[in-house]
């Protein structure tokens, strides 16, 4: 699993790798919440939170599923630190979220582009590059 | 992408050719002085402006303005005006901040005046405009409070005490745009923007004290009420977290409905859908309420940079100058092509004689200009909107040090508010173009012209 951070002139380009389509889907989300650097906690990890997603194909439901991340965390004011996948296929997922409040995010991410996205799967390594408006 | 792609129509205009690629239904044309092409062509944004150029129903050329880089979907800086009737709404065309724009404020005082208490006017500016990332004010909006602003935007702010009547004479639109519709704005989005009127957000978003060092057209200026040595205030933000949300809901409706209305496009981030169908008329329904939502909030940041100017200077006659969005999609009428929906992603509406506001960076400089015919003749009415980024901002964290910079800017005699220093260096004047030279691009070719240039005093951000 890596990640890495390429350029971009006004926002923020990630590109992700991993052995699986949880990994990368999981590895994104960490990604996110890298880029939005949370400041340390001042409450412990909290309940879970279940979502579902369905999207026409595996890269618009990366994206969505990034999407209502972000929207929760921007709401609720929470840094979610891993998710556990109750099902994930090409057009769907049903996830479960956990996570903390953090003082504060010191990056905004408005929203994940679908610019320059697409999930593909070339000798065992699961990749995309995302672009998230800063 | 290269030079050799680029046809030279005059010294500020180049064009892309239909034959540069077979999607193309219109040229693509770049307002840009020789000088400049290298660093535009250094990055995607004259790849993203060919891609705008194979939306259905674009007409005449895809354009982009000196400022132009690199964005998603649209590149920043890009316009496209389309058919209304046989074209498409594309949010990609608009970007996450629906309706971030510039309000220019006048101050009555003069640079004596507010000199020696500087410090203490940002210091309170900082303190009654929040900012910050996600950072939510005192004043909370919910349920039918909230429609009256997605409906009314500033005049609503208005009509709540926040402003003066005539304030809306000198806003785009009169503040409020019609057809805006708040039974298609989320849940989420409502959450996410319910706490956000009245704050700034983070980014290049900021509130500038400046004082008017340059005046290149009198009658205008007297016009706008300015002269040399005068104070004004410019607000930079948008929609905030509702914006974010009202475009990311929508370019999903429109991703998932793009196929049963037989449009392919290049990006995905340019997802549409025609402007009559049922999803491009509730996006430009929302759209417009976020639009006013923006509006809105510019004028709640006005009544606390009163409130701070009244309580520093025991004055708080500050009038508007105007105040544009450079963030939306509108219906107009142009000459000789009817109506058309203009999408204007990081560009400025520039009627004849209608203020055009293009801050540079916090170190440099920023303009006033006007619009004139020739931009209704050439780019639809629009011109540029910024200096446009020139280095990202992990370069700019990593070359510049927020320590620095502050020393640098108060060297320079600016004094900057800033809650982040993170934040503040990914704005540095050196991650910027040179505001000078897009100027002169845009005078040069005619679609805006100089009136006034400010330099800053005072800086405030997140």
């Amino acid at each position: 699993m890596t990640r890495r951070i390429i350029e971009h002139t006004a926002d923020v380009r990630l590109r992700v790798e991993a052995a699986s389509l949880e990994e990368l889907f999981r590895e994104a989300m960490l990604g996110m919440f890298e880029i939005m650097s949370c400041s340390a906690g001042v409450s412990p990890a909290f309940e879970n939170v279940r979502i579902e997603i369905y999207s026409p194909d595996r890269t618009s439901l990366l994206v969505d599923f990034l999407n209502d991340v972000l929207s929760r965390a921007h709401i609720r004011k929470e840094c979610f630190e891993e998710v556990r996948f109750d099902r994930l296929t090409e057009t769907e997922l049903v996830a479960t979220l956990t996570g903390r409040t953090p003082a504060r995010f010191e990056q905004d991410v408005k929203a994940v582009t679908y610019h320059e996205a697409e999930v593909r799967c070339e000798d065992g390594v699961w990749s995309t590059v995302l672009v998230f408006d800063i | 992408m290269d030079k050799k792609n680029l046809e030279r129509v005059s010294d500020q205009v180049w064009q892309i050719p239909k034959s540069y690629r077979h999607d193309m239904r219109v040229p693509a044309r770049l307002y840009a002085s020789e000088g400049m092409l290298d660093s535009i062509l250094h990055d995607r944004s004259v790849e993203q402006l060919v891609n705008v150029a194979t939306l259905p129903g674009i007409r005449k050329y895809a354009i982009a303005m000196p400022d132009v880089h690199e964005g998603y979907g649209f590149p920043i800086g890009g316009i496209a005006a389309v058919d209304p009737d046989e074209g498409v709404i594309s949010p990609g065309g608009i970007g996450y901040d629906i309706n971030c724009g510039v309000r220019l404020l006048r101050s009555k005082k003069m640079l004596a005046d507010v000199k020696p208490v500087l410090e203490k006017l940002a210091r309170s500016i900082f303190r009654e405009v929040p900012s910050g990332v996600g950072k939510g004010g005192n004043l909370k909006v919910k349920g039918g409070d909230l429609d009256h602003i997605l409906r009314n935007g500033a005049k609503r702010a208005v009509e709540m005490g926040y402003g003066e009547a005539a304030d809306l004479d000198h806003i785009e639109s009169g503040g409020r745009i019609d057809g805006a519709d708040p039974s298609l704005v989320s849940e989420s989005a409502r959450e996410r923007g319910h706490d956000q009127l009245g704050t700034l957000g983070s980014g290049n978003h900021f509130v500038e004290i400046d004082r008017v060092n340059e005046i290149y057209d009198e009658e205008e200026a007297n016009r706008f009420g300015l002269v040399r040595d005068g104070i004004v205030i410019q607000i930079h933000t948008g929609s905030r977290g509702l914006g974010h949300q009202v475009a990311t809901d929508y370019l999903r409706l429109m991703t998932g409905s793009m196929a049963r209305h037989h449009i392919r496009v290049p990006d995905r981030e340019l997802a549409c859908a025609p402007f009559r169908s049922t999803e491009g008329q509730q996006y430009f329904a929302a759209m417009s309420a976020a639009a006013n939502f923006a509006f809105a909030n510019r004028q709640f940041i006005t009544a606390g940079i009163r409130r701070a100017w009244s309580h520093e200077l025991r004055d708080d006659a500050i009038g508007i100058i105007y105040d544009v969005a450079h963030n939306v999609a509108k219906l107009e009428k142009h000459p000789g092509i009817g109506q058309v929906l203009v999408h204007r992603k990081g560009a400025t509406r520039a009627f004849p004689r209608q203020p055009v506001l293009i801050p540079g960076s916090m170190g440099t400089a920023s303009y006033l200009c006007v619009g004139s015919e020739k931009a209704m003749e050439e780019t639809f009415g629009s011109s540029c909107h910024g200096a446009g980024r020139v280095m990202s901002r992990t370069q700019a964290r990593n070359k510049i040090s927020a320590d620095e910079l502050r020393q640098r800017l108060r060297n320079m005699g600016i004094i900057v508010e800033a809650g982040s220093g993170k934040g503040l260096v990914e704005e540095a004047p050196e991650a910027y173009k040179d505001i000078d030279a897009v100027i002169d691009v845009v005078h040069g070719a005619g679609i805006a012209t100089k009136v006034a240039r400010f330099k800053p005093l005072a800086v405030v951000k997140g």
